[in-house]
């Protein structure tokens, strides 16, 4: 863009200053009206999972209904506890929301990137590891016992899920040989567009793992403990109203939606899929936007649907899930995805293998050989490692549900 | 946990087999359960009247109303003949005395002759904020005079209108014989039995004074009820609450403006003998809002059964001189 306008005749420094604002500006427009949309139709979805109807009188199909909210929230009171730290209290949702829309930089609209980082795996990873510190000052700030403890809980699932999640884009990055998002997207490109990585079991495996270690990082449904509403009423927003609580719910869905594009970049090949290379130009980059957004939505559909059937989890629960069933899972995901990279690119790695099978990315029959090799490889890897980790916790939790007499005798427990 | 505490037989153990291996598929299951009322609330038909457990149960409320079961409460009324215009209340003060809020308040009237009590209320306050909704009021009224009403929309902004006056109280009876016909059967006959006894007792329009004037002697709720009264007599449609609540949704002075128009068409289209009384006044206003089954009634005879309305000139100065004469005779 900042190409364009030089050619237009305004001056380098001025060209890149207006393509920002401008860019800056769709970005937050996209993140508010996605996240507008994002509650509507939560609140839709969930109404019709309970055999209810949900908002349907503002607007058509109740799709003003965001804006009616938004004014309410505006014209609420915005109080402060007496007691707060009053600088800390007002900070703590800007640096959430700063926080969320910073991940929004990289994030593509179909196959439009805002800035391509050459890190923004990174990148986004980085920013989402700073909602702790948001989450921390508004349970400290508040200055209420609630609050506190929200916070801690939200910075102690927040640190404990990062690490899964981290661990599970690993995969991605290893098949892609890029942090990059655009490569990561181009690299789904094969099979008229459809050669994403969900297809393939390690792939498979990631995208699970990714996305529920992503719905405790955007604090949903069943791994909403700080805000757990029955315990500890809203968590760290418990002392917030009027416009700041506006900014923290707008902080935490578009998280949400910044999850669910993320999810459909790294793992459901963003904006590809048939047809968007034979368009081309500006068709196949709306064509592009709309399937990604599809995706982007079927993705929040699931989070909806986990959200209406399962249970919070208890915070023991919850740190055992993460540690004994998420990580050992992610950590085998990493093996097997080692061995799919050295499978399908053996060249590079052992040139004797070349001799024997031919090269690699030559679409001949050794090759297909090799694709079918690796995927029953990492496939009898991954099912056999879920298997085993799903028994153990299994027979892990059978143990822990009752302490028998003896062990109450012998102090144990 | 520790259950050594227990009884062996309060022990409910869950035996889940550890060689069994589970992968998710409760997850899946549950999963699934809720998709599928996803699934059939979304596309399903709808289920308002409960006949399957799944779909839509949602009734559109302004739109969609279910039926209100005849025994249902919501706030007291208080009810008048529809032929006389008598009240049945005779302030004998039960509902007050029963009420568990304390919010009805009655003044008994007085003859103004004598200064004796008469069986018949002068007024009548109910405060409906405060109301609970009981009933208590209805089911010891010795006389039928209190009844529960259906009619729940009663929101209003205006908090003062919630003192309900006698004027905006009073129902006709057969409003009350629509909305539970089968309740006020069981009564009716003995209720009008002891309405008859009440109106020996009362002298002049004591019993009967209410309901036609608010403020500034604008005849509101004659102008209301009867309305309600007459469609069924004339076999037209329903009357429903919100038909007789014109004068109670109304800001007062809202209403009187409206009144003094239907007044002036009124005297416009009946000449100058229109304005000869008030009671004949409050006729034509009954005409307009009862429309065309009542319109009927314009002429004096008609069935229209306004308190007062339905007799003529003559026969009311006839039963004038009949009560004047009575006085006389008890020596006043």
């Amino acid at each position: 863009m900042a190409d364009a306008l030089t050619q237009l005749g305004f001056a380098s420094w001025l060209s890149v200053l207006i393509a920002s604002i401008i860019k800056v500006t769709l970005i937050l427009v996209g993140g508010s009206v996605g996240m507008m949309f994002l509650t509507w139709y939560e609140r839709r979805s969930i109404s019709y999972m309970q055999d209810r109807r949900g908002p349907n009188r503002v607007g058509p199909q109740g799709l003003l209904q965001p804006i009616s909210e938004a004014i309410k929230t505006m014209t609420k009171e915005d109080a402060t506890p007496r007691d707060a730290d009053k600088i800390v209290h007002f900070l703590a949702p800007v640096v959430m929301l700063g926080a969320t829309v910073l991940s929004f930089a990289v994030i593509p609209w179909g196959r439009m990137f805002p800035v391509d980082l050459n890190a923004a795996v990174l990148f986004v990873i980085a920013t989402g590891g700073l909602h702790s510190i948001g989450m921390m000052m508004a349970g400290w700030g508040s200055n209420n016992k609630f609050a506190l403890l929200g916070g801690m809980r939200g910075v102690a699932q927040l640190i404990s899920y990062e690490i899964p999640q981290v661990m599970a884009i690993i995969p991605v990055v290893l098949m892609t040989g890029s942090m990059s998002l655009q490569k990561i997207v181009e690299a789904q490109n094969d099979f008229a567009g459809l050669g994403w990585y969900v297809f393939s079991p390690v792939g498979l495996l990631g995208f699970a793992l990714f996305f529920t270690a992503s719905l405790a990082e955007g604090e949903r449904t069943p791994f909403d403990i700080p805000e757990a509403d029955s315990e500890i009423i809203a968590g760290y927003m418990t002392e917030y109203s009027g416009m700041k609580f506006a900014v923290f719910y707008l902080s935490n869905y578009m998280s949400n939606l910044a999850v669910c594009f993320i999810t459909a970049t790294l793992y459901l090949g963003g904006g590809n899929g048939p047809g968007v290379d034979a368009l081309g130009g500006i068709a196949g980059g709306l064509l592009s936007l709309i399937y990604f957004l599809l995706k982007s939505f079927a993705l929040f559909f699931v989070m909806v649907l986990i959200r209406a059937t399962v249970p919070r989890l208890r915070v023991d629960q919850l740190m055992s899930f993460a540690w004994k069933f998420l990580l050992p899972l992610v950590l085998v995901n990493i093996l097997s995805a080692s061995f799919w990279v050295a499978l399908l690119r053996w060249d590079q790695q052992w040139p004797k293998l070349t001799e024997w099978f031919g090269a690699p990315s030559t679409a001949d029959a050794t090759n297909w050989g090799r694709l079918a090799i690796a995927i029953v490889l990492t496939l009898l890897i991954n099912a056999g490692a879920v298997a085993l980790i799903m028994r153990l916790t299994n027979r892990n939790v059978q143990k822990h549900l009752y302490t028998t007499d003896e062990e109450l005798a012998l102090g144990l427990s | 946990m520790t259950l050594s505490h227990l009884a062996t037989e309060d022990v409910f153990v869950v035996e889940r087999n550890d060689a069994d291996f589970r992968g998710g598929q409760g997850m899946t299951k549950g999963l699934g359960i809720v998709f599928r009322k996803f699934r059939k609330a979304l596309f399903g038909k709808p289920n308002s009247d409960r006949a399957d457990t799944e779909g839509q149960f949602n009734v559109q409320y302004p739109e969609e109303r279910l039926a209100i079961p005849e025994a249902y409460r919501n706030m007291p009324i208080l009810l008048y003949d529809d032929a006389t215009g008598h009240e049945l209340c005779t302030s004998c003060f039960q509902c007050e005395r029963i009420c568990p809020p304390q919010v009805i308040h009655i003044t008994q009237a007085k003859d103004p002759a004598t200064g004796k009590p008469v069986p018949a209320a002068a007024k009548f306050v109910l405060e409906y904020d405060t109301c609970m909704s009981c009933g208590y009021c209805a089911e010891v009224c010795p006389f039928d005079a209190i009844k529960m009403d259906h009619d729940f929309e009663l929101s209003t902004a205006n908090h003062p209108e919630l003192d309900v006056d006698y004027n905006r109280l009073l129902r006709p009876v057969s409003y009350y014989e629509t909305i539970a016909p089968t309740m006020w059967s069981e009564v009716k006959e003995q209720a009008m039995k002891k309405l008859q006894n009440n109106i020996k007792r009362r002298p002049g329009d004591i019993g009967r004074d209410h309901g036609q004037k608010i403020k500034g002697g604008a005849p509101v709720a004659a102008a209301a009820t009867p309305a309600a009264g007459a469609a069924p007599a004339a076999g037209a449609a329903k009357p429903r609450g919100p038909v007789a609540a014109i004068g109670k949704n109304m800001s007062e002075d809202k209403t009187a403006k409206l009144l003094a128009i239907r007044a002036a068409n009124a005297a416009k289209r009946g000449g100058g003998a229109a304005d000869a009384a008030p009671v004949a006044q409050a006729a034509p206003v009954v005409e307009t809002v009862a429309d065309a089954p009542a319109a009927a009634s314009a002429a004096p005879t008609g069935p229209v059964a306004a308190i007062g309305q339905n007799m003529s000139e003559d026969k009311r100065a006839k039963l004038e001189a009949i009560r004047a004469a009575k006085r006389a005779q008890r020596g006043e």
